[in-house]
């Protein structure tokens, strides 16, 4: 097809040029719905759809054991996220009180990066070697003559699984929060103050409002990270954790209880709706903040 | 305490959780002394990269790492081939079709990667269990993992050029559409497109659970076989594969100048 040179407002011409490409749109239309929005909406739709004489899977998945999966997992998100959340803006509100250029503030940012993406197999196999029973730090401790194991300590269990999650959730939220507080103006400090504000008067008044969504917004973020983790926690404990993706598992491998045919459709399930209530808010949240950057 | 020292503890005891567990993995995979015989005096002998020498010359570490590093380069094409052209068209076809697309690459974000899984084998299992077979089954399921951050980092490339003016220039110079953009549009924003591509091979090189779940031999599953087999040998391509992955990383924030996150792996 060759365009007509002379038909020519750059309007009409990028139109002809849109039509040309409509097999992209296509390809992506169909690899969208074909590879997430069909597959999520039949998870969604067995997980309501129970046998005859059945439960509603969707009411089975959150009682019993099953609750108790739900309530491992969202105990487990919710405590790193708190404790990542404030520890992360702590280390953000450092480096950014560091000047731009400065070699440590470079380093920080770039190593949260990577540190944000870590995860899975390598996280669990860094973990195990300092905090194992076999670990570095678990014998620096045994030599300085704190038996961690001995107080009940694993990375397999709850309290382990946690700290290894701080690995990526305070980083992530240094990223979150980094740009919050770039964000502040100069001029702002100076505005209080110039008003006879006290530097109290200008945290108050100025960094906490402005800051506030993105913090909750950051929260947000690392418990729907935590939420949907697999690999890592698998990987730690060799599938015998109680986390819900884990169960999920046994479900999908085929280990079906009977009379129990849509269960694991119905925890998937749940894990979206609560992924989708929060990824809501987040983006509400994030509209706001944009007011400020 | 001083502010000034406040400030550097906490930046030094972060520093340190950091630090410690990746000295760990390094000192298991590459020092031959059991934990139980380490003391200061044996801290420095017997350090070696053999095991992991050993490990990547192995056949199934080889196989493996190869079946990973085709899907990522299929899987990166695939995303910019697909993505490029569709955002290009979103940007000049108005708000409507410009929101739609932007929402559809949130999708992803709100599907966890083992609900994913559920959903794709209990449709693919029962009607074309032949899809779900061949290992290039997973380009698909990384693109759609990988969305939300291509889509971001490539709008953000197109948001910074005047699309419309290099396509009118382009046009009145004779280029084609297509023409126009490999040659004028792809080399204006270069950055977002290699960061894309960079991010890509991240998520195909770290992701474990559609892979585990689907039984594809990637390289995140050697290492949980090899955990078993060979767990120094094992730690210490875990070690590699981290670096590597910080590189990419590395590499997508220096050129994009934005800060990335993927978030995926775990």
């Amino acid at each position: 097809m060759s365009p007509p040179r002379a038909a020519g407002s750059p309007i009409g011409w990028a139109r002809r040029f849109v039509a040309l490409w409509r097999p992209s749109l296509v390809a992506y239309a169909v690899l969208l719905g074909a590879f997430l929005i069909v597959p999520a909406g039949v998870v969604v739709l067995r997980g309501f759809d129970g046998g005859a004489g059945e439960r509603s899977p969707m009411l089975e998945a959150v009682s019993g054991q099953y609750l108790g999966s739900f309530w491992y997992s969202i105990r487990l998100s919710a405590l790193t996220a708190a404790l990542g959340s404030i520890i992360g803006t702590g280390v953000a509100a450092v480096l950014v009180d560091l000047p731009e250029g400065s070699r440590s503030r470079q380093a920080m940012v770039g190593y949260s990066v990577v540190a944000a993406n870590m995860g899975g197999i390598p996280l669990a196999f860094a973990f195990l070697s300092a905090f194992g029973v076999q670990g570095l730090v678990t014998k620096l401790l045994g030599t300085a003559g704190f038996d961690l194991i001995g107080n009940g300590f694993r990375i397999t269990n709850f309290g382990g699984i946690a700290l290894v999650y701080m690995y990526f959730q305070i980083p992530l939220m240094t990223l979150v929060m980094i740009p919050a507080f770039v964000g502040l103006r100069r001029q702002w400090r100076d505005a209080v103050s110039s008003l006879g504000g006290t530097r109290a008067d200008y945290v108050r008044r100025v960094v906490l409002p402005v800051v506030t969504p993105s913090y909750v917004g950051g929260l947000l973020l690392l418990f729907a990270n935590a939420f949907a983790a697999y690999a890592t926690a698998f990987a730690l404990s060799a599938g015998a954790s109680r986390l819900v993706p884990v169960q999920i598992r046994f479900f999908l491998q085929g280990d079906t209880i009977t009379g129990k045919t849509n269960l694991g459709y119905a925890m998937a399930a749940w894990m979206i709706i609560v992924m989708v209530a929060i990824i809501v808010v987040v983006r509400m949240l994030a509209a706001r903040t944009e007011k400020w950057q | 305490m001083s502010r000034r020292a406040f400030r550097w503890l906490v930046l030094g005891a972060v520093i340190v959780f950091y630090a410690v567990p990746m000295l760990s993995m390094a000192r298991f995979a590459f020092q031959r002394v059991p934990v139980v015989l380490l003391t200061w005096d044996t801290l420095f002998s017997r350090w070696t990269i053999e095991p992991l020498v050993e490990a990547v010359t192995s056949r199934e570490f080889r196989r493996s790492a190869f079946a990973t590093v085709r899907i990522a380069l299929l899987t990166a094409s695939v995303t910019l081939f697909v993505l490029m052209p569709v955002l290009v068209r979103a940007r000049l076809a108005g708000r409507r079709l410009r929101r739609v697309v932007e929402l559809s690459a949130i999708i992803p974000f709100v599907v966890p990667a083992i609900a994913l899984v559920v959903g794709v084998s209990g449709i693919y299992r029962e009607w074309t269990p032949w899809l779900l077979r061949s290992e290039y089954s997973l380009v698909p399921l990384y693109f759609v993992t990988a969305l939300p951050f291509a889509y971001r980092t490539l709008d953000n490339g197109l948001a910074a050029i005047d699309l419309r003016t290099l396509l009118e220039a382009a046009q009145s110079l004779g280029q084609r559409h297509s023409g126009a953009v490999v040659r004028v549009i792809l080399p204006n924003m270069w950055a977002s497109v290699s960061t894309t591509f960079f991010l890509v091979c991240t998520v195909v090189l770290g992701e474990f659970t559609i892979a585990s779940l689907l039984l594809k031999n990637t390289l995140p599953l050697y290492l949980a076989y090899a955990q078993g087999q060979d767990p120094q040998g094992a730690f210490g391509i875990g070690l590699l594969l981290t670096v590597v992955s910080a590189v990419f990383l590395a590499v997508s924030a220096r050129v994009s100048g934005r800060l990335v996150g993927t978030g995926v792996v775990r």
